[in-house]
């Protein structure tokens, strides 16, 4: 596939992933910063919904693995072309650093591997605030299917190379 | 502790709030809550199935509970996890059961299971290590 038509197909892929987000990830209010082949980068802005305490001081860590998940998802639906559906087999979390910042939260996410039936993932997560410190890092797996009328044509917006 | 207890300190937890869930059994190494099905816990937009890392979070939760040190203590620091998706996690109430695997002066390793109508066909199995100083 050629860089102009691979640069479209990404392009279809954020703007829907963008436009029709639902649930969790309409909740998170994700924006998507990057996203190639190498991987993507995505924003998520402070909620005081998704922390610890009242006063909002500190993100729960179940947030951050929510939003690697989320971000696995789309690395993959970009580096695999003919991915029809898939399953999150198993995810791992470290948490480096509490997670005790108002600022937006970036995520980024790479599928480093991918097989007939298995995606590698690797992410990591950090404020957007300068020093660029991680707050978390994590791996996934997944289980595909190839093949047509993957999920992204479900939502509408087939397409070509969707 | 008390279960009402309990659950007015769950429900002091923004994050907790959001989730939705209510302690049903309580003790020392051992608790089960559940969890309604909500809009906001989609993660696959055309199954409609629960967002992984809502049954992620929620099983966190669930487990840093058991580790609690009383209700007037901090929330344990977690230092990680892992979780074994093992069915689709269709539309429906989810129960977790954490259970105190270790409890030591400074970690805790503490099991989980998620399951949607039958414990014994679980949609996730969970792990997950805190920090407890």
């Amino acid at each position: 596939m050629s860089d102009t038509k691979d640069a479209e197909r990404f392009a279809m892929i954020a703007s829907v992933w963008n436009s029709r987000a639902k649930g969790l990830i309409a909740e998170m209010n994700l924006k998507i910063e990057r996203a190639n082949r190498q991987g993507v980068e995505i924003r998520m802005p402070f909620n005081p919904d998704f922390c610890l305490d009242e006063e909002g001081t500190m993100l729960h860590g179940g947030v951050l693995t929510a939003l690697l998940d989320s971000a696995f998802g789309l690395a993959n639906f970009l580096a695999i072309e003919d991915v029809q559906t898939m399953a999150t087999l198993d995810l791992r979390v470290d948490y480096l650093r509490p997670a005790s910042s108002r600022a937006d939260v970036i995520v980024f996410a790479e599928c480093y591997r991918q097989t007939r039936h298995i995606a590698f993932g690797s992410g990591k997560i950090w404020f957007d605030t300068g020093d660029c410190e991680e707050v978390a890092r994590g791996s996934a797996t997944f289980a595909l299917t190839r093949g047509k009328g993957g999920l992204l044509d479900k939502m509408n917006i087939g397409g070509p190379g969707g | 502790m008390k279960l009402s207890d309990i659950q007015a300190r769950c429900d002091r937890v923004p994050f907790f709030r959001h989730l939705g869930f209510s302690v049903t059994e309580a003790n020392d190494t051992h608790f089960v809550a559940r969890m309604p099905f909500e809009q906001r816990h989609i993660g696959n937009p055309v199954l409609d199935t629960y967002h992984g890392g809502i049954i992620a979070s929620f099983m966190e939760a669930i487990a840093s509970l058991t580790v609690l040190g009383d209700l007037a203590s901090l929330p344990p620091k977690p230092i990680n996890l892992t979780v074994d998706y093992l069915r689709p996690g269709l539309p429906g109430t989810l129960n977790t059961r954490a259970m105190v695997t270790r409890k030591g002066r400074r970690m805790s390793s503490v099991e989980t299971v998620a399951w949607l109508e039958d414990e014994a066909k679980p949609v996730a199995k969970g792990l997950f290590h805190f920090l407890l100083v």
